[in-house]
């Protein structure tokens, strides 16, 4: 994985290579995919979840001033 | 870099993008506290964590795709040529400036010994585009999901402000070839777009409950916390001059740029490579700023939301020709920029009973587009860049700065790139019913349950003290 394994082989070659992150030149379209699906993936689950939380709090029906009752004092 | 003078220019101008960033991000911090200084105290936490989810969600999808934009879209595609290849096409061919190397993964798009540029100059055009994003934040606070808003903050901040700021920014847009479009520091750019946009959504979205009586009447739901909002807009002008630099390049030789022979001239320019000085802006954004904050005093009787906000409104209003203003131009420009936003607010509120919480339709969106239309007034007969200067819709060449391209290239920004996508997307989530939160939860509050738990949590530490 390593792209680099020698500073002084690598600066001194006749042209420096300049992506030196590990997979460079092989893994780049792959983390693109990963990303993505890490991406869009959240917007799944948060949009679920958030519906859930919304509808639970909907069928309360609390009035305007109840939350004032859940105010900390510290 | 094997020579001492072209290493400096480069860390230089590595260093200068670099610092910008870290001021920008004020703007963000400066967003996240006013809007939680406007929001009632049972919607505090869920109105930050909104906002909050700006950073995240703009920034990987403009890793994926927005910045790729920027560089793509400069002819349209299909409306002038290229400067670089003579072509209408997409840039995505093999040429510097091409879009191709910024690819989500492109080699550049990384660590790369042979390139220090594109990572901060990526960076500073995301923090615009998370400025585009919560400047429509503030508007729909209170009332929206945080699922309709994540879609909604990366349309605005990774997909439509780019294309504007393709045309209309970058140095081969095809809006500075046929309409002489200029705006340097971005009245329309990226406020105009945003509020056009904060106002197409809120259309869909509708009011906040309680907001307009039985009759119509509109109710005022004042800054629940002024220290908050006075804290947040100074940090917003803090970032926004932080901005103002980071629209320059730092150092450049203009002579060869322009292809004269034998001409050295070394200095900063505005993001379309015309000379300006840092000098020059600092005055324009500080007279234009006290232009607007004066305004704002009178017109809003003194009230502190509105004066601070007139503030800002005032430097959005001259930002457009900031690059080349007399510092009492500026001023006056500013002034009158509040006063029309000011004015136009209360009337749209009055009128066709718009409910926008923070104003950000009037400071950003209002605001800017009369920024642009007195640009043209002010600056008629200027070039737009410093390439060719041209005849407007030749296409070919670069118009020169003119009223009539100014008023066509603010409805662009305000109402094609900003009002109708924001009316258009904001109706489809509605459709899904996934756009506001239902009337229970805006009642009781959004932070009701984490209130509850607080509480819940509090009873039980007090009784663990007895």
């Amino acid at each position: 994985m390593a792209t680099v394994t020698n500073w002084i082989d690598h600066l001194s070659a006749k042209e420096v290579v300049g992506a030196v992150y590990p997979g460079a030149g092989s893994t780049e379209t792959l983390l693109v995919i990963l990303g993505l699906v890490f991406w869009i993936g959240w917007h799944v689950i948060t949009n679920k979840s958030e519906s859930e939380k919304l509808s639970r709090l909907a069928r309360k029906r609390r009035g305007a001033n109840d939350h004032k009752s859940n105010i900390t004092d510290w | 870099m094997t020579d001492q003078l072209g290493a400096l220019t480069t860390i230089f101008t590595e260093f200068y993008y670099w610092v910008t960033v870290v001021m920008m991000f004020l703007i963000h911090v400066g967003f996240c506290v006013y809007e939680v200084g406007v929001s009632r105290y049972k919607h505090h936490q869920h109105t930050l964590m909104k906002n909050t989810l700006v950073i995240p969600l703009v920034t990987v999808t403009w890793f994926f795709f927005g910045w790729w934009i920027y560089w793509a879209f400069p002819t349209g595609p299909g409306i002038a040529p290229s400067i670089m290849n003579d072509s209408a096409a997409l840039i995505t061919d093999e040429s510097t400036f091409s879009a191709k190397w910024y690819l989500a993964n492109s080699e550049f798009m990384a660590i790369n010994l042979g390139d220090r540029i594109s990572g901060v100059f990526w960076a500073a055009f995301l923090l615009f585009s998370w400025t585009a994003a919560s400047i429509v934040s503030g508007a729909i606070i209170e009332r929206i999901t945080t699922f309709a808003f994540g879609i909604l903050a990366i349309a605005i901040g990774s997909f439509f402000w780019v294309i504007d700021a393709a045309w209309g920014w970058h140095f081969d847009g095809w809006m500075l070839k046929i309409l002489g479009y200029h705006d340097a520091y971005a009245s329309g750019v990226i406020h105009a777009i945003a509020g056009g946009f904060a106002l197409g959504v809120l259309i869909v979205l509708g009011p906040r409950i309680g907001k307009f009586s039985s009759s119509g009447e509109p109710r005022n739901i004042g800054p629940r916390n002024p220290w908050l909002v006075t804290i947040g807009l100074f940090l917003i002008y803090t970032g926004f001059w932080g901005f103002y630099a980071a629209c320059n390049i730092p150092i450049f030789d203009l002579g060869p740029e322009y292809g004269m022979e034998g001409v050295t001239y070394w200095t900063a320019t505005n993001i379309y490579i015309t000379p300006t000085t840092l000098s020059g802006i600092t005055f324009n954004f500080l007279m234009s700023l006290s232009g607007g904050l004066l305004a704002g005093y009178v017109v809003a009787k003194g009230d502190p939301f509105w004066t601070y906000s007139s503030g800002l409104a005032g430097i959005i209003c001259a930002s457009a020709g900031n690059d080349l203003y007399h510092p009492i131009q500026a001023m006056l420009i500013g002034a009158i920029g509040v006063v029309i936003a000011y004015k136009m607010h209360f009337w749209v509120e009055r009128k066709f009973k718009i409910d926008d919480a923070v104003g950000a339709v009037a400071v950003h969106g209002y605001a800017g587009f009369a920024g642009l239309v007195i640009c043209g007034f002010v600056l008629n007969g200027y070039p737009s860049s410093g390439y060719s200067v041209g005849a407007m819709w030749d296409g070919s060449t670069y118009a020169s700065i003119n009223p009539l391209g100014q008023f066509l290239g603010a409805i662009i920004m305000f109402g094609v790139l900003g009002m109708l996508p924001g009316y258009v997307i904001a109706k489809i989530l509605n459709g899904m019913g996934k756009l506001r939160i239902p009337r229970e939860v805006e009642i009781a509050g959004l932070d009701y349950e984490i209130m509850e738990d607080d509480r819940d949590a509090e009873k039980a530490v007090a009784s663990s003290t007895r």
